[in-house]
């Protein structure tokens, strides 16, 4: 009975999940978006996607009474079938009551209820045929998720990666067949002129590859990865493998702009800014443990003090004036500069909330980064930084006549910040200094007592994480070229938290991953431009449900958030009894203790 | 015999309730005390006032007959007094080595750009502060070497615990060592083994030590001398003979009718 009643409320989820989509629009605007083919578009998959997946979830072995209950897989898919069925049956009836209440009623609400979308949902047919069709589909779709999760896992891995890989290549077509111009190789075989979406032959082609190496990375990828791994921890004896995978990403990563093209390169641009002031973020947040959410602060000094040294001009309504401070430094000696003054800022912003701790340091740093964005556009600072009107004629970083503004160049200087910001903290967490941080994130009083000046190094992670974050700044004063105090507001230290929290606290590899996510994705699908919150909020709810160590743990994180499955297991090791230490697994009979 | 740490009249109350109240107590280089009174009789807090984690409302601390009242814990921790923690407090997602390595981190001097830069002198250093803590560690035999170094320390045992607390304080080059109930909650065979430890730790590496310590056959086993207290005062100081047959130590413990409690 509750196992029924289970699944049906799982269902229930599901409409809802399907119904809301709809509301906001999410399936009406990728209607049109397709992955392969003329029919299979996004929109279609946003009306089945989340039965698939509650029928996946379905799937896990229920335990009951502590005992895992199998089932039969008739019964099993017959669960998800059910499942979706009610799933269907809700977002069916949605259909019925908005044609039946008339959509222009609703949408005077719901702006996105519109003749369009309810035609869409059911399939241009009148809408009981079309809410039958929904049930239909979305059944099948319960079914499916669940015996998808109930194949043996040598034939679920290469499916879903075949599956996955078509989606994602479908997601991307407007950035693929650009790459695919931009390299002159051929793409009509792969993507359709008339659809923007795959061919079916490119899609089985696709799809055939990826199953190929997931099989591939089934059967031989432990030994790949144990060859790449081996001598590889210590920088003492590089391992040669690595080295040549090292020398290919490189290579790689200073190919992108030509290969890419413009857009996508702007996109990038931005992708390493932002990767640069999360890794500033990162020193304070994930090395120190210092909860701050006003990182906008630096972001805004360093592009106010570059702007200024770098001799930019204030916007007036009848041209432009020097600004009343300035300095017309070339930008490579603008930057040190830039980054003490920075660094002196974060010592200044530091000071005060020493003695601080978690939401209260949080709540202060918050206020902080407020009062940074009221300062520039005050009226009182309009002849130092030009007010709400901003200042120009930021520097565009020439070296030897060679510019930074246009996107393909800009990608190479933010580049060559990000891997010196990189380079940086990897050398400081590998220090006295590192440890010293780790020491007081774990535990500030102790610390203290064993020797740690923690006055010391909390204003050292302020200054130097306010020195790295205002090159984010600077870089940005040389993409735009002019700042106005709108692009300084407190989304941004939002947003650099969310790509530091996203990829993993502490981890270098995770903030880039975490800014590409965070900041790539909407940059390069238009359509995700206005469901931008809505993305970052699902995501890190995600995120923090299924992986709250982050996309790319750093490996101490991740012991601190599954300590106790290490203290259960332990237990239960201990349970296991004396054997353990009989087979010497303990050198000294450990089960004393 | 020099003396090594004075406590001289030193008050502490918590809002109202005096945990010290003008305690009194010298300890000379090379000794081993114990501090011993009932719950509540101030013991830990003395350990607190003389490592700066609280400052005292009255009277005066020195050490080596300077006096280090106001320092920071920090501070404290740089001129040679190490101690450890009633209960257990490691760094618990740091693996064992790099525990006793932040134990070094006052005894070296990296700065940032050394770091980033990774001088020579910042090279030597690193691998000297990994030497001490090795050595520090390797007091307590190969319970804390080899592969447990690189095991994160919310893992070891509980004992392990405890020995990598010391260990930890060890490594930061002390002169003093405070430990708070450095038994509390081992078994009988480990209370043994670090009866021993505490010994070897003055007889080996020199120091002076001050032990809070309610196991009484530890206290007897290993104090030169013994100093009670109760209400933040001290009752009785002496040896251990003297003091265990001191009437105000039995009332302290006892109570004064005879016959309620044993």
């Amino acid at each position: 009975m509750s196992r029924l009643r289970a699944t049906v409320t799982a269902g229930a989820l599901a409409g809802c999940v399907s119904i809301f989509l709809a509301l906001v629009g999410l399936t009406d605007r990728f209607a049109d978006l397709y992955f392969v083919g003329d029919q299979a578009s996004f929109g279609r998959l946003m009306l089945v996607i989340a039965p698939f997946t509650v029928g996946a979830i379905l799937a896990k072995p229920r335990v009951e009474g502590g005992e895992i209950r199998e089932r039969t897989a008739g019964a099993a898919i017959g669960i998800g079938a059910l499942a979706g069925a009610v799933a269907g049956l809700l977002l069916g009836a949605f259909a019925v009551f908005v044609s039946a209440f008339g959509v222009e009623r609703i949408n005077a609400v719901f702006v996105n209820v519109t003749p369009s979308m309810l035609e869409f949902i059911t399939f241009g047919q009148p809408v009981v045929v079309g809410a039958l069709i929904l049930v239909a589909a979305s059944t099948v779709a319960g079914a499916v998720g669940l015996g998808y999760r109930l194949l043996p896992v040598a034939v679920r891995k290469p499916v879903g990666s075949a599956v996955i890989t078509v989606l994602v290549l479908g997601f991307l077509q407007r950035i693929v067949p650009i790459t695919l111009d931009q390299l002159d190789l051929e793409r009509n075989w792969l993507y359709s002129r008339s659809t923007g979406g795959l061919t079916w032959f490119g899609a089985g082609v696709v799809a055939a590859g990826a199953a190929g190496l997931s099989i591939f990375k089934q059967r031989k990828g432990a030994d790949i990865r144990r060859r790449l791994s081996s001598r590889g921890t210590d920088d003492a004896g590089m391992n040669p493998l690595r080295a040549i995978l090292l020398l290919i990403v490189f290579v790689i990563l200073l190919a992108v702009p030509y290969v890419t093209g413009k857009v996508i390169s702007e996109v990038l641009g931005t992708v390493l800014v932002f990767a640069l002031l999360g890794l500033g973020l990162n020193i304070v947040v994930g090395y120190a443990g210092l909860l701050d959410l006003g990182y906008v602060f630096f972001f805004a000094v360093g592009a106010y003090a570059t702007a200024l040294l770098t001799g930019a001009t204030l916007n007036t309504f009848t041209g432009s004036s020097p600004p009343a401070l300035s300095a017309d430094l070339n930008f490579y000696l603008a930057i040190p500069i830039v980054m003490l003054i920075a660094a002196g800022a974060g010592v200044l912003i530091g000071a005060p909330v020493l003695r601080l701790r978690g939401d209260y340091l949080a709540l202060v740093t918050l206020g902080l980064g407020e009062m940074i964005t009221v300062l520039i556009a005050s009226p009182w600072l309009v002849p130092v930084v030009g007010g709400p009107n901003g200042m120009r004629g930021v520097s565009d970083a020439s070296m030897f006549g060679f510019g930074f503004r246009d996107p393909q160049h800009f990608y190479y200087l933010a580049l060559a910040f990000v891997l010196f910001a990189m380079f940086v903290s990897w050398r400081l967490a590998a220090s006295r200094i590192g440890r010293a941080w780790t020491a007081m994130r774990e535990d500030e009083q102790i610390a203290e007592a064993m020797g740690v000046s923690t006055t010391r190094f909390k204003l050292l992670a302020f200054a130097i994480g306010g020195a790295i974050g205002s090159l984010g700044g600077a870089l940005f004063a040389v993409k735009i070229g002019s700042l106005t105090p709108a692009s300084f507001n407190v989304f941004v230290s939002i947003q650099v938290l969310g790509i530091v929290i996203l990829g993993g606290l502490g981890s270098l590899p995770g903030v880039v991953v975490g800014a590409a996510v965070l900041v790539g994705l909407p940059g390069l699908l238009r359509e995700f431009e206005e469901y931008r919150l809505l993305f970052y909020g699902a995501a890190l709810v995600l995120v923090m449900l299924l992986r709250p160590e982050g996309l790319i743990p750093n490996i101490r994180r991740s012991r601190e958030l599954h300590e106790e499955d290490a203290a259960q297991d332990k237990w239960a090791g201990e349970l296991a009894g004396d054997e353990h230490a009989a087979v010497g697994v303990s050198p000294e009979g450990e089960s004393a203790g | 015999m020099t003396t090594v740490l004075e406590v001289e009249g030193v008050r502490k109350s918590f809002g109202g309730l005096a945990a010290l109240d003008g305690l009194d107590f010298r300890v000379e280089e090379g000794e081993i005390v114990s501090v011993i009174g009932p719950n509540g009789a101030g013991k830990s807090t003395v350990f607190n006032v003389i490592t700066g984690l609280y400052a005292p409302d009255g009277g005066d601390i020195r050490y080596f007959g300077e006096s280090i009242v106001g320092l920071r814990p920090n501070q404290i921790a740089k001129v040679g007094i190490a101690r450890t923690f009633q209960n257990v407090k490691l760094f618990p997602n740091m693996t064992v080595l790099e525990n006793a390595m932040v134990g070094q981190h006052c005894r070296s001097k990296a700065g940032v750009f050394g770091s980033v830069i990774r001088s020579g002198k910042v090279k030597a250093e690193e691998r000297r502060i990994r030497e001490r803590a090795q050595r520090a560690l390797s007091f307590f035999g190969s319970r804390l070497a080899g592969y447990r170094q690189d095991q994160a320390a919310f893992a070891l045992s509980y004992a392990n615990r405890r020995r990598l607390e010391m260990a930890r304080a060890l490594s930061t080059e002390p002169r003093i060592m405070l430990l708070d109930e450095p038994t509390a909650g081992m078994n009988p065979r480990e209370t043994i083994e670090l009866r021993d430890h505490i010994v070897r730790m003055r007889d080996e590496l020199g120091l002076t030590l001050i032990v809070i310590e309610h196991d009484m056959r530890v206290v007897k086993g290993v104090s030169d001398r013994v100093v009670a207290c109760d209400y933040g005062r001290k009752i009785a100081e002496g040896t251990y003979d003297e003091v265990a047959s001191d009437a105000k130590v039995i009332e302290a413990y006892l109570g004064r009718q005879h016959g309620e409690d044993g």
